[in-house]
């Protein structure tokens, strides 16, 4: 009988360990299986929102430059299995390529010399815009080329006097400015909530006395770390957003996203400025040096790879955090143009993208993205943690 | 007061909240002499020793009374902690060195008072490190880490890092109980020369320790000086009973 009892609990712990590995590895393959097709280089480098621009520009004949052409074939971008080999056409200065994709051709320009012309397009303002590698091209001197092959292409090019203007689209479907505009929160917001989270942490292990007010600090940043971000998403909103008129804006993100890291920051540094043996307090004042200098040249470095970890899980937050950010900072697919203009970041574009658009393709892509970032992170934060607890104490 | 007095305590009194951990004492401490504190456990001699340079400020909840004087002036009112602490050095029981190079835990006090120029500092290092009987064995690894050292080297390391501040006195808090017998015998070696530049008190719990090493010594129960002299008297001679059968081992 109480075998048969022990031989229930095994089942039911092995089966319950399964089932959470099990839920995990799902969720992760899913993930992975829905968008990894997306993923290649032009899904960095990408924007989102595709533009197509009419540009002109002045054709005179350019020489191909890298005379090893025939045996390695300068394109560089959008280039899958099933598109043709690149030609080169002098009055672009440029080489383009046949894309298949589906049913649909596509012609992509692939490769573009450093003096080409093209880089100096101009659009019909007359504002320089540029054609770069990637563009698609629609048409050429109002001529569509939808039915043509690329030798037609090159004859039509090479008949055109003066001005060529190609219409062209800049593809979208990447994330470059969700990239940008995460890079951009990350460092805004890790530098209003580090120093103030050191500082703070530093009061409260070294200079406040314990008694009640202390004790009221830490059940405050105690209970803040547990509410969820949405919350303070509504407060950032609410504030930052519309009492301080900082519209929906990197700042008003980057505010909301430093009152939610900094709870984190405090309690952790707490634990590392705590984790500073005293003897080596001791052995600073026995040598007469000051509390500042004592604080300054011993704890803090000695506290220094607990704080570390403690900024690197943080960004981790600011990669993982949404909700607080969809009502803060927007979901614009723009790079930021200053701290007062919205932007979506990673984990923002794959809501929108997945609620808005119904694009489960992309938000799993990014979900790849952001799960890869999030691993990266933590193994760095585990790596310093173990370098120096050997090397401390 | 006499002259050749280091320290002059007088009726004393230490409180950790409502602990009396020293109880009215009164002492006298010689210049350039070693003096030893010695008593059981738990009985106030690092509580004692702390106070000489003002260590138990750090400790919340400490109240003292009485007077402890420096060269005839009180710690506690005529001079500033900084500069007490710049006078008198001290050595823990445990090593505690920074987690640094060697050469920068001796640069430490120094740095901290100001001191800037790197010829200076280098002289410092190298005095220090010589002083303390360690040169020979870290010059070629200044630049190393002091947690590689081996714990009767860190323990020197620490004796130079104290010697760096040009001090007047060194306490040391057992500063041999955690090391070993060969580690501790050039401990004492290094106390029998500094003894003439500088003023020691040290706490130990070893009787042959102080018999070897001290000049005076102290003999401590329960928070209370039960009787100083010299080491010699203290040894052979002593005046107390309680004394007498700590010295041989009756209790303790
Ligand atoms: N930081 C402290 N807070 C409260 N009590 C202390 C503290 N340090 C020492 N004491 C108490 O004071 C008494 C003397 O301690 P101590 O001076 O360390 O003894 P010794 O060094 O002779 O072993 C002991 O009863 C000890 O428990
Ligand atoms: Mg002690």
């Amino acid at each position: 009988m109480r075998k048969a009892k022990d031989y229930l609990a095994k089942i039911l712990i092995y089966l319950s360990s399964f089932i959470t590995v099990g839920v995990l590895l799902a969720i992760i393959a899913y993930i992975f299986i829905n968008g990894i097709g997306l993923i290649n280089w032009s899904f960095f480098t990408n924007e989102y929102n595709d533009k197509t621009y009419y540009l002109q520009f002045e054709a005179n004949k350019l020489q191909l430059s890298d005379n090893s052409y025939k045996d390695n074939i300068p394109y560089t971008r959008n280039v899958i299995n099933n598109d043709s080999e690149p030609l080169y056409i002098e009055e672009l200065g440029g080489a383009i390529i046949e894309s298949k994709k589906g049913s649909d051709i596509e012609f992509i320009i692939s490769y573009v010399e450093k003096s080409s012309s093209m880089l100096e397009a101009k659009d019909r303002r007359g504002e320089i815009v540029g054609i770069k590698e990637g563009y698609i091209i629609r048409s050429i001197n109002g001529e569509n080329i939808e039915d043509k092959n690329l030798e037609e292409i090159s004859n039509i090019v090479g008949d055109i006097q003066g001005n060529i203007e190609l219409k062209v689209t800049n593809p979208g479907n990447g994330v470059f400015t969700n990239i940008i505009t995460t890079l951009y929160m990350i460092l805004l917001s890790l530098s209003i909530a580090t120093p103030i989270g050191i500082l703070a942490a530093i009061y409260l292990v070294e200079y406040a006395r314990p008694g009640k007010l202390v004790s009221t600090i830490r059940f405050a940043t105690e209970s803040l770390a547990g509410i969820p971000s949405i919350i303070y998403g509504l407060f950032g909103m609410a504030f930052f957003v519309v009492f301080l008129k900082f519209s929906l804006s990197l700042l008003a993100g980057a505010l909301t996203i430093s009152i939610i890291l900094l709870p984190v920051i405090i309690r952790s540094t707490e634990e590392a400025l705590k984790a500073v043996p005293d003897s080596y307090r001791e052995a600073s004042y026995g040598l007469g040096a000051t509390k500042l200098q004592t604080i300054s040249k011993i704890i803090i470095p000695s506290a220094m790879p607990g704080i570390l970890v403690a900024v690197i899980l943080s960004i981790g937050r600011i990669i993982g955090e949404s909700a607080a950010l969809l009502l803060t900072a927007g979901t614009v697919s723009k790079i930021p143009e200053n701290l007062f203009s919205s932007g979506g970041t990673l984990t923002v574009q794959a809501y929108y993208v997945a609620k808005e658009e119904a694009n489960i393709e992309m938000a799993c892509a990014i979900g790849i993205v952001v799960i890869l970032l999030i691993i990266i992170l933590n193994l760095i934060a585990k790596l310093i943690s173990k370098i120096f607890n050997k090397a401390n104490y | 007061m006499v002259d050749n007095n280091k320290f002059y305590i007088k009726d004393l009194n230490l409180y950790y909240d409502t602990l009396r951990a020293l109880k009215d004492v009164n002492l006298q401490i010689k210049s350039n002499k070693v003096t030893a504190f010695i008593g059981p456990s738990g009985c106030g001699k690092s509580t004692l020793i702390r106070c000489l340079n003002r260590m138990n400020d750090l400790i919340e909840g400490v109240k003292i009374n009485g007077l402890v004087a420096i060269d005839n002036t009180d710690i506690y009112g005529d001079i500033d902690v900084i500069t007490l602490r710049t006078k008198v050095g001290m050595v823990f029981q445990k090593p505690n060195p920074f987690p640094m190079s060697c050469y920068d835990n001796i640069a430490y006090g120094p740095r901290c008072q100001g001191v800037k120029s790197k010829t200076d500092i280098d002289a410092i290092v190298e005095k220090s490190l010589k002083q303390a009987a360690l040169w020979d064995e870290v010059k070629d690894r200044l630049n190393k880490s002091a947690l590689g050292l081996s714990g009767g080297q860190q323990q020197r390391l620490c004796i130079a890092r104290a010697i760096a501040m040009e001090p007047e006195v060194i306490l040391m808090d057992e500063p041999t109980s955690a090391l070993d017998p060969i580690a501790t015998a050039k401990i004492e070696e290094l106390i029998e020369n500094l003894k003439k530049s500088y003023t020691i008190v040290i706490v130990t719990h070893s009787m042959q320790q102080a018999a070897r090493i001290s000049d005076n010594t102290a003999f401590f129960l329960s928070g209370e000086i039960i009787e100083s002299d010299t080491t010699s008297n203290i040894f052979t001679n002593p005046i107390n009973k309680k004394t007498e059968d700590y010295i041989t081992g009756r209790f303790g």
